[in-house]
């Protein structure tokens, strides 16, 4: 019961300060106002953003995060192989914001040493229409920190997966492709999908990093709602703040519902 | 089931209580300045019988006794707060407790606000924000009046003595010579192909007062004025369309590594970083030729700081003749330059590292109706014209 | 399985390229302090900056603090929902996956706001900050921990304990626990590194800590910075090595699935 206490005053109820606060207009007084203004083109356009960004590092996260993960864990590849990506994918899950952004701007920016490089031997990234700068830039920078999240979570559902099946398929005739489609991917649908869901959660909510690269000017849901709360900006309240925040908090719900339903159904393979 | 329902219950609760809350937090200003009345002890010194105490003594043991001080978003390296910091904290025997120093003028506003009811050490006393900032303080009801003793030498100050400029920058091009062959001298050259993604701002323009005051003095520069900063908006948008604007936020470490070599900075930052560089990278700081702004900052006390006098102790030392020649000596024009000059106190050697008086004849200083309107045509505007909203 | 293993090398080798790409940039700019010469003063001066060592310290206290009252409140927890109180389970869990939807910043705002003003003014104490950290890594520590219950089927384990005679102190602290060591140490890795790296709250609540620091000293260096970054993120990595290390004499935790 402490626990339910704990929860109660530490993270209830400072936030529903963020539910009220998103009824309310500057003066404290109830308004729906906040809410409609949710459908001003600047806000949708940054949910808009958000969602995408979201989306794509949550799909590239998620598949390429699968592979390493099943590489290290069923791969056949010798053991410090996995326990050093997984103390690795420890630290990665959470470099993000200006170091982050600073690394990338050093490799891939302008003058980034790999932009040199790749100079060097004629290729021309800017040329060709690449820039860090982009939404595609920043969600390559996202996937530093998707990645590792989904190596950490899926791996014990990897362990799950038991020699006996895949020697069983094998037994009954079946190939590499065979006991993928039949068995592996089943069982294991339910917690990538479940994982991916959590993936798009985190880059959502993701704030340092996206402010850290491109100053604001990409227009995420996040760095709007920071550009509320520290002060009147082209017109706007911080009860414009709350409201996108309770449309964040609506869309992980979402997110984090559909991730539990899944993981339960995995589950029941995996026990 | 008992538990489930309880567990709903005891959430009910709360979202009860933090309903009936903010209410609680729209307290009126505390009644905190029970120390006497000093700001209206600016008694020049050939007033009549001699006051049995001085003033600036009384507040000096006032301090003391309140033991600390809370600034917001003074970085150490910015106009020589550093200097500044030390000499207050060691004289009058107080701790300085710097908050946030990478904070923006509208996250200084914000944690006066945030805090209005804490007296803890996140709240703070004395606040130091862009020109703009000074009125949208007053209006939100975040100032007290303080009026310090060299008032009547301050050219720009709100008459109330809400806020008072300290210091003014001139905006200026800080430029990587290593990376960058050609210096640029003039906004009209940012353009030129040769800058492709070299030129960048060192704040977000909806929050940081150097980069709005930046953007506004390309304006000036582009047919805009002091009454219009549209232009700046589109010189900005036609920057990026060229592909010579990063949005990175640049800080001297992107500068040196070379991803944002020409940045927009105040000319006390730029000198600054080229001191604090020294040579490596080697920086040049350049007055853009067709024409710039000067941006005064201005101190405001904090109406719900837990420190007052030591507030009012630490403006009077900013606006005292060693606390301005220390804001010279950081690189910035202080408020009582003139009133310095007039009375030889300035040392050529101080004015050497600055780039030449002339150079400065293109700035211009705006009104506070013209900031006001400005400020929120920059703002509000930025999004359309750089931003990358919808595709 | 031959052709297993070179895919499976060929996956490692990308994803090695791609984190450690970033990482060789930074280290090789941070190379640069002094002029047209690779030297090591960036990190000499970071390493002799003071404040470099109290903010270092500084966070580690918060995260080892963070993990120990994450560890006392969730273990518990977990253990009493798993048993005896299955019909909750759902809304516990959303409860912890809550942290991942409210941005640090909406937190922060909050607990000071609620925090500064009776019955509970506690915004000034280091606990605050503690607690704070505690919500914002529930939801790893918290599912690390369930994972590690469910591996070892708490349920069994409990009534053969309580069948020779055990009480509930004796159940947690000589069966359960152990057992669970792996799956808390995963937790606390995750843990670890989302408190050292941390800069809103420590920002807010003004306590020192290695995330603002950091940003400090990127207002103002060029070249400390990244000098800062690799050290803390070596630094992060060693830590979290050192605490597997410790962590594989223990019955394994989650590896225990196979069996049933």
């Amino acid at each position: 019961m402490p626990f339910f206490l704990f929860i109660l005053f530490f993270l209830v109820y400072p936030s529903s300060t963020l539910v009220i606060g998103s009824f309310q207009d500057n003066a404290g007084h109830f308004t729906f106002a906040n809410i409609l203004g949710l459908s001003n083109p600047f806000i949708l356009g940054a949910y808009e953003i958000s969602l995408r960004i979201s989306l794509y590092t949550a799909a590239g996260g998620a598949i390429f995060g699968f592979l390493l993960a099943y590489a290290a864990v069923r791969g056949g590849l010798p053991s410090f192989v996995r326990s050093s990506m997984m103390t690795f994918c420890g630290v990665a899950s959470n470099f993000a914001g200006i170091p982050l952004a600073f690394a990338f701007i050093a490799s891939v920016g302008r003058v980034g040493v790999v932009t040199e490089l790749l100079n060097s031997i004629g290729i021309n990234l800017y040329d060709m229409g690449f820039s860090l700068y982009s939404i595609l830039g920043l969600s390559v920078v996202y996937m530093y920190f998707q990645f590792p999240l989904m190596v950490l979570i899926i791996t014990p559902a990897i362990d799950g997966l038991r020699r006996e099946w895949r020697e069983a398929a094998e037994n009954l005739g079946g190939s590499f492709f065979d006991y993928w489609r039949r068995v592996a991917l089943p069982i294991l649908t339910p917690s990538i999908l479940g994982t991916a869901i959590l993936l798009f959660g985190n880059a959502f909510g993701a704030y340092a990093t996206a402010y850290a690269l491109t100053g604001g000017v990409i227009s995420l849901v996040t760095l709007r709602i920071g550009d509320q709360l520290s002060g009147d900006v082209g017109g706007m309240s911080a009860g414009a703040g709350y409201a996108m925040a309770l449309g964040m908090l609506v869309i992980m719900t979402v997110c984090i519902t559909g991730y539990t339903v899944l993981q339960r159904q995995s589950e029941r393979w995996l026990k | 089931m008992s538990a489930k329902k309880m567990v709903f219950v005891l959430m009910a609760m709360a979202m009860i209580l933090a309903a009936c809350a903010p209410a609680a937090t729209a307290v009126a200003p505390m009644v905190e300045t029970s120390a006497p009345m000093v700001e209206t002890v600016v008694v020049p010194a050939t007033a009549g019988p001699a006051p049995t105490a001085n003033p600036m003594d009384t507040l000096a043991a006032a301090c003391k006794a309140e033991g600390t001080i809370t600034l917001i978003a003074d970085p150490r390296d910015w106009a020589d707060y550093g200097t500044i910091m030390d000499t207050f904290g060691s004289r009058y025997g107080v701790s300085i407790n710097d908050l946030n120093p990478n904070g923006s003028s509208a996250d200084e506003l914000a944690a006066i606000k945030a805090n209005e009811g804490n007296k803890g050490p996140q709240a703070p006393d004395v606040v130091d924000v862009g020109y703009s900032f000074g009125p949208q303080g007053v209006s939100g009801n975040l100032f007290a009046p303080y009026k310090v003793q060299t008032w009547d030498t301050i050219p720009l100050k709100d008459p109330n003595g809400y806020w008072t400029e300290e210091y003014a920058g001139v905006m200026t091009f800080e430029v990587n010579t290593k990376v960058v062959k050609d210096v640029p001298t003039s906004w009209a050259d940012l353009l030129k192909p040769e800058y492709k993604g070299m030129v960048a701002l060192a704040g977000d323009p909806k929050g940081s007062n150097q980069a709005i005051m930046a953007v506004w003095a390309s304006a000036l520069a582009n047919g805009g004025s002091l009454d219009n900063a549209q232009p700046g908006l589109d010189f900005f948008a036609k920057l990026n369309k060229e592909g010579n604007f990063v949005p990175v936020i640049g800080h001297l470490a992107e500068v040196a590594q070379g991803a944002t070599p020409i940045l927009l900075r105040w000319d006390y930052n730029a000198v600054g970083d080229e001191v604090s560089a020294a040579g490596n990278p080697p920086i040049t700081v350049v007055v853009p030729s067709d024409g710039t702004i000067e941006g005064p900052y201005v101190a405001a006390l904090s109406a719900y700081g837990p420190h007052p006098n030591c507030g009012k102790l630490w403006l009077e030392f900013l606006f005292s003749d060693e606390g301005q020649m220390d804001y010279l000596r950081g690189f910035a024009h202080p408020a009582r330059f003139a009133d310095l000059v007039s009375r030889n106190l300035v040392t050529s050697d101080v004015l050497s590292m600055l780039p030449s008086a002339s150079s400065y004849s293109v700035a211009v200083i705006p009104t506070l109706a013209q900031i006001a309107a400005q400020s929120t045509t920059i703002t509000s505007g930025w999004d359309s014209a750089v931003g990358v909203t919808v595709h | 399985m031959r052709r297993g293993t070179f895919w499976s090398w060929l996956w490692i080798a990308l994803g090695v390229i791609y984190f450690f790409v970033p990482l060789v940039a930074t280290f090789a700019f941070s190379l640069q302090a002094k002029l047209n010469v690779l030297s090591f003063k960036a990190y000499a001066d970071v390493f002799s900056d003071p404040n470099f060592r109290i903010n270092f310290l500084a966070s580690v206290v918060w995260a080892v603090s963070t993990i120990v009252v994450g560890v006392v409140l969730f273990v518990p927890t977990a253990y009493w929902v798993r048993l005896r109180l299955p019909s909750v389970r759902s809304v516990v869990e959303y409860l912890t996956l809550l942290p991942f939807v409210v941005p640090a910043i909406v937190l922060v705002y909050g607990l000071v706001r609620t925090f500064s003003r009776p019955p509970l003014p506690i915004v000034n104490s280091p606990l605050l900050l503690i607690f704070g950290y505690t919500i914002m890594s529930m939801p790893y520590m918290y599912r690390a921990v369930d994972t590690g219950l469910r591996a070892i089927d708490a349920l069994v384990l409990t009534e053969a304990a309580q069948s020779l005679g055990a009480g509930w102190l004796t159940i947690m602290l000589r069966v359960i626990f152990p057992n669970i060591r792996v799956a808390v140490l995963s937790g606390s890795f995750l843990t670890f590194a989302i408190v050292m790296g941390e800069y809103t709250l420590a920002q807010w609540l003004d306590k020192p800590a290695f995330g603002p620091y950091m940003a400090l000293l990127g207002q103002t260096k060029a070249y400390e910075p990244s000098a800062c970054a690799i050290i803390s993120f070596a630094l992060t990595w060693a830590a979290m090595g050192i605490m597997q290390f410790i962590g594989r004499g223990a019955p394994g935790g989650a590896q225990v699935a196979a069996g049933h």
